[in-house]
């Protein structure tokens, strides 16, 4: 099939679901965004905010003609529990780089919520807020209720010790054997005997795969067992949220599954809100109880699972089927 | 808005300012007793400087310690006052020669083995790490190296002290030979006292303070990858060397710079 012959299924397919040129002429007529965008608004109905109300590079990301938000339907369908983390309009720039531009969404309690997205769309941007290393620039994000933002040091502290977050690599203590990397949390915030702690942390390298690893250096070990490392040690102290950076990234697909059964068997065993980040729709489709679309710094469309995979929103469509073509580009 | 001849003044000025915030912050985790959490991080630290440093430094010193005390000898053969060498070492040595080579080696091994450690742990999300299990990374890394500089320095700089002198002893004593041990002592404590080894003492801890400071914020501080860290390890290392300078300028202007504190020349 050619491009001209996807491109015109695609237009086909659009115009049939929104009675809207997804794709319209390219205009070189010399107006500016914020008309361009507002004409774009008007067509789609989905949002009418100016132009010149959103940021340039997010524009930049756009295609010409279309409204940035114009996918974005701000569809938050009910989970049928309460939010463990709330996003509350959410804005975060780094410089003149706009990464999320009026955030809102929740994660449920007690349920493996995904976060999918377009790379560069502010993912783990969104993973640092919840934890505090990220403030918002407007804005809350609440855990548990509490505004994280407006929390005096010892308080982020000590509400940090209610997470467990597996980072992009593991973040090993490369000073440290896998061992006491998975004992240093216990260590640092319990008064447990090293026996106990010697008891647990086996426990937990064995649930991931590790026993056999315990002396091992970080530096010794593949990027698969780095990630499983990292996954015992944020698990170690039974956090009741779990934030996973792109657990399955550089891992094969077989290792990515068994990483994926992994975290519903630990998830079935502890409960707790498990925030998964991921490019991968497999996964997201083994793991997810619960995804959150995002795009260009918003929520796109976020609900249940099994509903978001039927959604009828052509971006969300496209972007858990993989397909080339569609209302996300190269842009 | 076009960029100024005053942009880069304003940027070292900024940049000042910044290194002065997070030293005042590391310093206060100390002295408010939060890096005694982390004591045996602390003890671990003090452990990496003795076996890390401690020969590094000595040797060095007794290598200073010597070519001073040959100098020592046959400039003062030379004026005709061989008795004098221990002048050299008492004077010379303890003030100027030892602070300023004990400020190098810390600025050379320390400091950028700091900022290479700790800048490493920041492209690595090792620090963001610690901080989502709940520990100020801020007193985990850098209070806790600081504490240690504290605990183990003053002892390794004194030692060094006394290699120096040690060295210098046996050039002027041992291998020149044109002076007596006695002679030599005669004016070796003639030319210092006890609060000229505790002022010297203080340049050098001065020193050392900066340097593990700088070294903590330009690691902690490091962004854009492996490039990053080398370059936040060579900006550490040039600040350094201008600020053991500095510090030696001003410990000698406030130390000896109205009394020379000697039975001559004052």
């Amino acid at each position: 099939m050619s491009d001209d012959q996807r491109d015109n299924e695609y237009i086909d397919e659009v115009e049939a679901e929104t009675g809207a040129d997804p794709v319209p002429e390219p205009v070189a007529d010399g107006r500016s965004d914020d008309a361009r965008a507002q004409e774009a608004a008007g067509r789609s109905g989905m949002t009418s905010e100016p132009a010149d109300q959103i940021p340039a590079n997010i524009l930049d990301q756009t295609r010409e003609g279309e409204h940035p938000y114009q996918w974005h339907e701000g569809v938050n369908r009910e989970h049928g529990s309460t939010d463990a983390v709330e996003f509350i309009d959410v804005k975060k720039s780094f410089g003149r780089n706009t990464v999320l531009n009026g955030l809102n969404f929740g994660i449920p309690e007690g349920q493996i919520s995904m976060i999918i997205g377009p790379s560069g769309t502010g993912k783990s941007v969104c993973i640092k807020h919840m934890v505090g290393l990220l403030y918002p620039d407007e804005g809350d994000v609440l855990v548990h209720g509490v505004s994280v933002p407006n929390m005096a040091d010892d308080d982020l502290f000590e509400m940090r010790k209610k997470f467990g977050v597996l980072f992009q690599d593991g973040a090993l203590f490369g000073s440290m054997n896998v061992f006491d990397n998975v004992a240093f949390p216990l260590r640092q915030h319990t008064d447990k005997g090293e026996e106990e702690i010697g008891e647990i942390c086996n426990r937990r390298l064995r649930e991931v795969g590790l026993a056999g690893a315990l002396d091992k250096m970080p530096n010794e070990l593949s990027g698969g067992m780095r990630k499983r490392a990292g996954f015992a040690r944020a698990l170690v102290l039974d956090p009741q949220i779990v934030l996973f950076d792109e657990p399955d990234s550089g891992l094969d697909p077989v290792r990515t599954a068994l990483l994926c059964e992994l975290i519903q068997e630990v998830h079935a065993e502890n409960g707790g809100a498990y925030v998964v980040i991921t490019h991968d729709i497999m996964s997201a489709r083994r793991v997810a109880d619960y995804l959150a679309v995002l795009w260009k710094g918003r929520i796109v469309e976020s609900g249940p699972a099994s509903e978001l995979f039927n959604s009828p929103n052509q971006f969300v469509r496209q972007f858990l089927s993989g397909e080339a073509r569609g209302p996300l580009g190269m842009e | 808005m076009g960029s100024s001849w005053l942009d880069v003044p304003r940027d070292w000025m900024a940049s000042l300012g910044d290194i002065a915030k997070f030293s005042w912050r590391v310093m206060a985790e100390v002295f408010q007793g939060r890096a005694l959490h982390f004591f045996g991080e602390t003890l671990r630290q003090a452990g990496i400087l003795i076996l890390g440093s401690a020969i590094v430094i000595w040797g060095m010193a007794f290598i200073l310690g010597l070519t001073c005390g040959i100098e020592a000898a046959y400039f003062n053969r030379a004026l005709g006052a061989p008795a004098y060498a221990g002048f050299f070492s008492a004077w010379c040595e303890l003030r100027e020669v030892l602070p300023y080579a004990f400020g190098y080696m810390m600025s050379a091994k320390v400091g950028t083995g700091l900022v290479a450690e700790i800048g490493a742990m920041r492209i690595s999300d090792e620090i963001d790490a610690l901080e989502v299990m709940g520990i100020s990374s801020l007193t985990f890394l850098c209070s806790t190296r600081l504490l240690a500089a504290w605990i183990v320095l003053p002892f390794m700089y004194i030692a060094a002290v006394g290699a120096g002198f040690f060295a210098s002893y046996l050039a002027v004593v041992e291998q020149i030979g044109e002076v007596s041990s006695g002679g030599y002592f005669l004016i070796f404590w003639m030319f210092q006292n006890p609060p000229d080894l505790l002022y010297s003492t203080i340049k050098g801890m001065a020193m050392a303070t900066v340097i593990v400071l700088v070294g903590c914020y330009y690691g902690y501080t490091a962004g854009g990858g492996p490039v990053g860290v080398g370059t936040a390890t060579a900006k550490s290392m040039v600040l350094n060397t201008v600020l053991v300078h500095v510090v030696g300028m001003l410990g000698t202007q406030v130390f000896w710079g109205t009394n020379p504190r000697a039975p001559i020349g004052g």
